[in-house]
């Protein structure tokens, strides 16, 4: 079977496989894993309510390769009729050139209007005035809790749910009490401190939290603010400082907690790990410790990738496999993705899903990081800032030093021209 | 490797004699026939490559791979001034500088003992080259999970809480250290087989004048190990300025604690498809290419100056 | 220490010769260690994988990584892969190295000199050194995610060219120019004259073409993303590894990717040694 399909993909890739008389939707997706299980049932749920549109999935491997097939196929004029992004990544993918932008009538004739969604969230998508990026989900950093440990440090409340957290000071005070009944090897919290991409999530977080800036609105001046960036790494840093982060203990988050560690702040997408291990555990979105309520969201959203003939039946079943996915997206949950539909969310199914139900506020409580064209998941921004971040929580910096050299990385960021089109970010939101 | 004009010295004389052999002219113009496979192949794959990673290094060129302007020399001005380029060649020079006389002294040792211990000689040569046989990715999973701290069997071992992958004193000597164990055995075979052709009757004539087992290693084996030794560390020199595979695998394709680990090769990927930049990318390959060629023709020249010592 | 011993007394257990032998033992026990360490871990429970304090041996023995890895993953799919590719790089590098070395050698053609000197300088120029422009090139082909992406750029390597050429040119030419005043063309005369007599040459060659395009990762890696198509170190690294923490299922992985080359070295030990000292000692 193997064989014989590799075979047909000597030629020229999966695309060269016989199309059919039928409507023929070609999909590139990232999902793999647990990701990859659901989407292919949700696939396969589509195939049987719409028998005359064959659809042809293609699943490449996460991360910036995808990025720069999916480029390079655009560019290239043989994008396939649909692909997935993340929505952070939207604004340097060169949208009217590498992406083709959505038909919204089309979408409302399939059932997805733009009332679904959380306005904040569709307008992520919107560059210029048209709809580029069409949500799936937001994927949320998330403080996960054992259950069990808390429920001996008397950390539950009568909900068995972790007990309300409002500030710093509650906070520590809440670590305190878990590190005492923390079994030994163990840190009381696993939040990735060597880790460039989670430390600058979790930055963007509660630098949100505190209400900071990036850029004035026009993206011709840096509107940092180096005293609130300040307040937040000294915060990160201070779980090193009073021992509850162990700094050996890096890059094994996931271990410790299933081993008993009370703590973990980290992506939706270890729920399925979690469950599978079978824990006893409840997840939160990171606690609000400066106030108003903020953690790190990106949204896979479903993309056209620019073809210079697009329209006709083939163009119609791409919008209509979009709309299905989104508005079926229950199945999705399960992978701890909050679906972006927001009608799916107040289903009985979904409300009964643990933790799922725990944290899905976060919907609304999104912190996201500026709509620029060197953003987004794994992007130059984190590429760069992240280091800077880590460099604090790990002590080889101090945390107003650290913050200066973000504020002139920033500077230099917004001077820099997108490699696509040539376009610094304030000249690529005049001409949008 | 060795020098062009090495090569080339038999070519000029032959046609010559060749002719006066073989009779008439007709048969040699198949020699390119024999070689065209392989020219095509090469001119593709690696002539183009280089031709166009120069093109490239001059424009602007995304990785859509259109609509690219030329620029001049604009990309190198600008990787000069780069840090983060500088610190990636830091950093694959450090790993090659830790790496290099670990392996080399380590082969050396191995091929010594599998040499004179006269029993199941077979058996040491698997354990020591078996490592080599598994894939990079493999060996630096394992590694990194051999490094773990909480769970892993170095620290379990040695009864350490080290923390291998996320501390950046410690990063790159964890790496050098996996790369020690999967890519000795290569090193120790070319000894071994070095050792194993050494005429035995050197030794004997030694142990007749009355020399002794270490005046015999140091006045025999170590001199008749020279040449092995200058190719052993010229091609670990070489492989290892190109290191990539563990380094990444082991930092799960970040670029290490602070950033102590991104290696060049793992740079110019980042430049290329992390940040779009081709042109720039092109122009940090082409300098890393010089780097590998000065390097290269470095060794040939030394090879060169010892044979012509050695006629003298 | 001895170094040369009279054959009689070769099996003779000297002192010397006790303390050797336990220390290769010893040594030997440090290199095998990791891979017994990766072993049993793929023996354990995810759960138990991961518990502190460390151990050694699993608790519970279950086969439950090995057999999740076959029923879910795309492992065979990425074995059948890594087969396809080494094993079409291995033949087309041995067809046309053979070819190539044997015209550089023994033949004349205009701009010899000049083609061979282009050949040595492709000795520096590799994927990692020239990664991205290689890309470009294969991205113009329409060869991204494709067998061909893969397994072509691997069959241009100017090393085995140049250690078949210095072969060819230790080969006595008496021994064609029999066949030639035979009637023998250059052709016949290489197919069945040259060749059978550089089987060990080839051979050498061909292990180590087989072994280095079996574990090759960053050309693979650069230029397939589609899981599908990925060979096993590829898979391995990317898709395995983001899944989460499941160290026992890559641990297994990483056995039966590793597992091959090492049951084929131990039935092939000899030729295999052989040939990896034989293709790097040409390089000198």
């Amino acid at each position: 079977m193997a064989g014989s399909f590799a075979f047909a993909a000597l030629g020229s890739g999966a695309d060269a496989l016989a199309s059919t008389a039928r409507t023929r939707v070609r999909y590139w997706n990232l999902f793999s894993g647990g990701d990859g299980y659901n989407m292919i049932a949700m696939l396969d749920a589509f195939r049987g309510a719409h028998p005359d549109i064959a659809v042809k999935d293609s699943t490449l491997q996460w991360g910036n390769p995808f990025y720069t097939k999916l480029a390079m196929a655009a560019a290239g004029n043989r994008a396939p009729d649909l692909g997935v992004m993340h929505i952070g990544r939207v604004a340097g993918f060169a949208p009217g050139r590498l992406l083709d932008p959505w038909d919204v009538g089309l979408l409302a004739e399939y059932g997805l209007r733009e009332s679904d969604y959380s306005p904040a969230l569709w307008r992520r998508g919107v560059i210029g005035d048209r709809l580029y990026a069409l949500p799936l989900d937001v994927h949320v950093q998330l403080c996960f809790y054992r259950k069990d440990v808390l429920r001996k440090a008397g950390l539950l409340g009568g909900d068995d749910r972790i007990v309300p957290v409002t500030s710093v000071d509650d906070w520590f005070g809440v670590l305190k009490e878990a590190k005492k009944a923390t079994a030994k090897g163990l840190q009381t919290i696993g939040l990735w401190i060597n880790d460039q991409n989670f430390q600058w999530w979790f930055f963007v977080a509660f630098y949100t939290q505190l209400g900071g800036t990036w850029f004035s609105d026009d993206k011709t001046e840096v509107t940092f603010d180096t005293d609130r960036a300040v307040q937040v790494l000294e915060f990160l840093r201070r779980h090193v400082t009073e021992g509850y982060a162990d700094p050996a203990m890096g890059s094994v988050n996931a271990e410790q907690f299933v081993n008993g560690a009370p703590f973990a702040w980290e992506g939706n997408w270890s729920v399925p790990v979690y469950s599978g291990a079978k824990l006893d555990y409840g997840a939160i979105p990171l606690p609000p410790v400066f106030g108003r309520p903020a953690t790190h969201a990106e949204s896979h959203a479903f993309v056209l990738p620019h073809q210079a003939d697009r329209g006709g039946a083939t163009d119609e079943a791409a919008h209509r496999l979009a709309a299905y996915v989104v508005t079926h997206a229950r199945q999705w949950a399960a992978g701890g993705h909050i679906p972006a539909h927001r009608p799916t969310l107040s289903t009985p199914a979904y409300r009964a899903l643990t933790p799922q139900n725990e944290y899905v506020s976060a919907m609304d409580h999104q912190a996201n990081e500026p709509k620029v064209w060197f953003a987004g998941s794994t992007g130059v921004l984190a590429q760069r800032i992240g280091p800077i971040v880590v460099s604090s929580t790990v002590g080889s910096a101090k945390p107003g030093a650290a913050a200066r050299r973000m504020r002139s990385e920033l500077g230099t960021l917004l001077a820099m021209r997108n490699p696509m089109d040539g376009e610094t970010a304030a000249r690529a939101g005049r001409a949008a | 490797m060795t020098t062009a004009e090495t090569v080339l010295a038999p070519a000029r004389t032959e046609p010559a004699t060749a002719r006066a052999v073989f009779r008439g002219g007709q048969r040699f113009q198949h020699g390119g026939w024999f070689v065209a496979p392989f020219l095509t192949l090469f001119a593709v794959f690696v002539i183009w490559p280089l031709v166009r990673g120069v093109h490239l290094s001059l424009t602007d060129a995304n990785i859509t791979g259109t609509g690219e302007r030329f620029i001049g020399l604009d990309n190198y001005r600008e990787a000069l001034r780069d840090p983060l380029m500088w610190d990636a060649l830091g950093h694959s020079a450090y790993f090659t500088l830790l790496a290099v006389p670990c392996i080399t002294v380590l082969a050396f040792l191995l091929a010594m003992l599998a040499h004179h211990v006269e029993r199941g000689q077979w058996l040491w040569r698997l354990c020591f080259f078996m490592p080599f046989l598994l894939p990079s990715t493999v060996a630096g999973n394992l590694w990194q999970w051999l490094f773990n701290p909480g769970t892993g069997m170095v620290n379990h071992v040695f009864g350490l809480q080290t923390p291998w992958l996320t501390d950046a004193s410690y990063a790159m000597p964890a790496i050098v250290i996996e790369t020690l164990w999967w890519t000795v055995g290569f090193s120790f075979l070319l000894y071994l087989a070095a050792l194993q052709s050494i005429p035995a009757h050197l030794y004997e004539a030694a142990k007749l004048d009355g020399a002794g087992a270490w005046q015999r290693t140091v006045h025999i084996t170590l001199p008749m190990l020279r040449t092995i030794t200058g190719l052993v560390v010229a091609l670990q020199i070489l492989a290892s300025l190109q290191v990539f595979d563990q380094a990444v695998v082991m930092m799960d394709f970040g670029p290490g604690p602070e950033n102590s680990t991104r290696t060049f090769v793992q740079y110019t990927l980042e430049e290329g498809f992390t940040s779009y930049r081709v042109g720039y990318a092109s122009a940090i390959s082409v300098i890393f290419f010089v780097i590998i060629a000065a390097v290269a023709l470095a060794r040939m020249w030394l090879l060169r100056n010892r044979t012509e010592e050695a006629a003298r | 220490m001895t170094t040369a011993v009279p054959a009689q007394s070769r099996r003779a257990w000297t002192p010397g010769q006790i303390v050797l032998t336990l220390l290769a033992t010893a040594v030997s026990a440090v290199f095998l260690a990791p891979l017994a360490w990766g072993l049993f871990t793929s023996l354990k429970s995810e759960t138990e994988a991961v518990a502190v304090p460390a151990h050694w041996l699993p608790k519970r023995w279950t086969g439950q990584a090995w057999k999740a890895l076959l029923d879910t993953g795309n492992i065979t799919d990425w074995f059948i892969n890594s087969l396809v590719v080494s094993v079409c790089v291995t033949s087309v590098v041995l067809l046309v190295s053979a070819l190539a070395g044997y015209g550089f050698a023994r033949t004349e053609f205009r701009g010899k000199g000049v083609l061979m000197g282009l050949v040595m300088s492709g000795l520096m120029v590799s994927p990692a050194v020239l990664g991205v422009p290689l890309f470009t090139t294969v991205q113009q082909l329409g060869m991204v995610d494709t067998y061909w992406g893969m397994i072509l750029p691997q069959c241009a390597p100017a090393a085995m060219v140049y250690i078949l050429y210095k072969f060819f040119q230790g080969i006595p030419r008496e021994l064609e120019e029999a066949a030639f005043i035979d009637g023998a063309g250059r052709w016949r005369v290489f197919f069945t004259i040259v060749v059978p007599l550089s089987r060990p040459s080839l051979a050498a060659v061909g292990i180590f073409t087989f072994i280095a395009s079996w574990n090759n990762f960053l050309w693979p890696y650069m230029v397939t993303n589609n899981p599908d198509l990925m060979t096993m170190p590829n898979g391995i690294a990317t898709v395995m590894n983001s899944y989460g923490i499941q160290w026992a299922q890559l641990m297994a992985g990483g056995l039966m990717a590793g597992l091959p080359l090492i049951v084929v070295f131990v039935f092939f030990q000899r030729q295999i040694v052989a040939g990896v000292a034989h293709t790097g000692l040409a390089g000198q």
